[in-house]
């Protein structure tokens, strides 16, 4: 673990839950030593996105107002394949969608510190 | 699809309480990590500044709740807690806030020489056994590339 694999990553957190987003944020925001953007609505995720093209990793909510989190893993997936997208939820019901829908990870909530590092080290670092 | 945090059985929706304890031990990697030379850029800065802020006035919050509680219970002598159980409580606090201060100022380089790095490391001991804290240095390793 020498060299950062994505340069000056663009991450994004969206969650209408302020805390637990801002929360998230602040851990990233450590961890990549980046800015971290920060959305309340799928839908302000993805206007930001058609703006400003596309970020490397979106980690989404999944009862988001405007698109819902499965909406917006749909959408993102359809236009950069390439890009990671990670679903967290506090429902066991919705792993399986979030898997059959093409996530590239389930965040179970309550989200901790160490589960933030798991995320950095496999999609980041 | 990779799978992170607890067991289905084990999830909820994330409460002040989780906020607060995943802060703290936030707070503790960032504080670690300094002592371990790891390096701060400003976004790290940034993110420990916004971290301390939120956890001192937190913690605040909490140690006033527990001394009023502690003040009624003196009054009426019906408290449920033993006075030495909110004493410890009301201290635990007042060391979180300590390090919340001691994050502050050494995001804001303000936090040098070898006895505020001791002082640092020994409210980082007294917090961690206090909260049987079991986070191992080698976890870190990831942080010492920015």
């Amino acid at each position: 673990m020498s060299q950062v694999s994505i340069p000056n990553v663009k991450i994004a957190v969206i969650d209408d839950d302020l805390l637990a987003r801002d929360f998230i944020v602040t851990v990233l925001m450590y961890c990549v030593n980046r800015d971290v953007l920060s959305f309340d609505s799928g839908l302000a995720a993805w206007q930001y996105m058609e703006d400003h093209g596309s970020l490397d990793i979106i980690i989404s909510g999944i009862d988001v107002s405007g698109l819902s989190g499965f909406e917006l893993l749909s959408k993102f997936k359809k236009k950069y394949p390439e890009k990671k997208c990670l679903l967290m939820s506090a429902d066991p019901a919705h792993e399986s969608s979030a898997r059959d829908l093409g996530a590239d990870a389930f965040l179970a909530k309550p989200v901790g510190v160490n589960d933030l590092f798991k995320v950095v080290e496999t999609f980041v670092v | 699809m990779i799978r992170f945090g607890p067991a289905p059985r084990e999830m909820k929706s994330m409460s002040n309480e989780d906020i607060f304890s995943s802060r703290l031990k936030l707070l503790i990697i960032m504080t670690k990590a300094y002592l371990k030379d790891c390096p701060i850029g400003e976004y790290r800065k940034q993110a420990i500044l916004e971290n301390a802020r939120f956890v001192f006035y937190q913690s605040l919050k909490l140690s006033s709740e527990i001394a009023a509680i502690t003040n009624e219970a003196s009054r009426t002598q019906s408290g449920t807690d033993s006075p030495g159980d909110m004493n410890d409580a009301y201290i635990f606090h007042q060391r979180t806030q300590l390090l919340a201060v001691m994050a502050k100022a050494l995001a804001e380089n303000r936090l040098k020489g070898q006895f505020r790095k001791k002082a640092l490391q020994d409210n980082l001991n007294s917090i961690c056994e206090t909260l049987i804290f079991n986070f191992h240095i080698k976890d870190m390793n990831f942080l010492k590339v920015a």
